[in-house]
């Protein structure tokens, strides 16, 4: 019934959703930044990498994967709005790419996070291939217009 | 005593007299221009290839004109100060309207303004100096067949700036003695055709290569990443992309230029880089394809 894939990701929800009760209880600031890095690359990562292919042609559209990525990314980013702390701004062991118009601007980051949102809904909505391919486009904008602006370069 | 201060008085002055006359750009003399058909789509080409909108894209106050259209006055942050790039559109008070091709030609290749100001070269005219003169003329006349749009970018923000524009004259010296792009026949049409698009309107070096104490680009570290341009942080090397696993292969590559993050190259945004994707996925194919093969070509 479920892939290997699937169960894996599910039990990486089960683990952040344990994850996530924990680090509530006591957030340092290193602790907000591993946070807010696991929803980039487990949350938002995992949804890339069940839909990138699709969108490339490389595998067909598949709602059930797609379901449980998107739910492995709400438990991942849980909380995501609360893990922008003005004590989180220079990571003190972990480094982040974190740029400081994210403290600067913060409405223009509250809007950024908005357009991801909307964009990520729309996505989940879709209910086959091509409304799938049509949705999609935009939460990758997103993604780009808002590391353009807050994210400095990845070497 | 009296006489020595006399002496270094008239000295100094003398001194300030000939760095005046040093730093005093010179006029292009009238070189006689080849004979040339302009080709818009090429010019449209080249300008995509060097994301000349990023900079020259309309201010917040330029109203009624579309995002793709150069009108300049976008303020661009930089070390120095804050600039205004110039209106592009040809509208002859505020735009390159009176320009001729040969004072275009002298601001993209000798950063020569013909108010006879020195450029400051956050407009990358030691980069420009590679293009071919064809290529520089139909850039030329692609500027001039976008509609006219009146729009007097502010003055640049800049301290002392036309001390800094005379101290230019110094760099120029050395940024604009190094060597233009040559073809090299020991190696592909598409891999020249790649490093020209790169190396001269591309002005990948500009980000992509570290500079020398004097900030002229240090060419024997090309390509090994450099400073950002807004002052913070760094731009990364663009060495070994598939040997360091940042893409699969040239094909990758040229996914990558051609969809950014929006197919998940994650690479390809952040302080600017994706701006310059979204400017490279207008060329067409076999130019991605080309500068593809020429970047993952640097080991």
């Amino acid at each position: 019934m479920f892939s290997k894939m699937q169960w894996g990701l599910m039990a990486g929800v089960l683990a952040l959703s344990l994850g996530a009760g924990v680090a509530l209880a006591a957030m340092s600031a290193d602790d907000a930044i591993k946070a807010r890095k696991a929803c980039m690359k487990i949350g938002h990562g995992g949804v890339m990498g069940v839909a990138v292919p699709i969108m490339k042609g490389e595998k067909p559209f598949d709602a059930a994967a797609l379901k449980v990525a998107f739910a492995a990314e709400d438990a991942a980013c849980k909380d995501y709005a609360s893990l922008w702390g003005v004590d989180t701004q220079k990571g003190d062991k972990e480094t982040t790419h974190a740029k400081a118009e994210i403290w600067s601007d913060p409405k223009g980051f509250e809007a950024a996070g908005g357009d991801w949102y909307k964009a990520d809904q729309a996505v989940r909505a879709a209910t086959d291939e091509a409304s799938f391919k049509v949705a999609f486009p935009a939460l990758g904008k997103s993604c780009q217009s808002c590391h353009e602006k807050f994210r400095a370069p990845l070497q | 005593m009296k006489r020595i201060l006399q002496a270094l008085g008239a000295l100094a002055l003398l001194g300030l007299g000939v760095v005046w006359v040093i730093t005093t750009p010179v006029a292009l003399t009238s070189a006689v221009l080849p004979d040339h058909v302009a080709d818009l789509e090429n010019g449209k080409l080249l300008f995509n290839a060097g994301g000349c909108i990023s900079c020259h894209a309309p201010g917040p106050d330029v109203k009624d004109v579309a995002a793709d259209v150069p009108a300049g006055g976008k303020p661009l942050k930089t070390p120095i100060g804050i600039l205004y790039p110039p209106n592009l559109t040809p509208d002859p008070q505020s735009g390159l309207g009176n320009w001729k091709l040969q004072a275009f030609l002298a601001a993209m290749q000798q950063g020569l303004h013909p108010d006879g100001n020195h450029l400051i070269p956050a407009f990358p005219y030691g980069s420009y100096r590679s293009m071919t003169f064809g290529d520089v003329a139909d850039v030329f006349a692609y500027l001039n067949s976008f509609p006219a749009v009146k729009n007097q970018v502010p003055a640049h923000e800049v301290i002392g700036l036309p001390i800094v524009r005379r101290g230019l004259t110094f760099w120029k010296w050395l940024a604009l003695s190094q060597p233009v792009w040559k073809p090299d026949a020991a190696q592909s049409d598409s891999w020249n055709r790649g490093a020209y698009l790169v190396n001269g309107p591309g002005h990948c070096q500009e980000c992509h290569t570290p500079r020398t104490l004097f900030m002229t680009l240090d060419t024997s570290r090309a390509f090994m990443g450099g400073p950002h341009p807004e002052g913070k942080g760094k731009v990364p090397s663009l060495h070994g992309l598939v040997e360091r696993a940042r893409y699969k292969d040239a094909a990758d590559l040229v996914s990558a230029f051609q969809n950014g993050e929006v197919l998940g190259y994650e690479h390809m945004s952040g302080g600017g880089m994706g701006e310059v994707q979204g400017n490279l996925s207008k060329l067409p194919e076999a130019d991605v394809k080309a500068i593809a093969e020429y970047v993952l070509s640097l080991k």
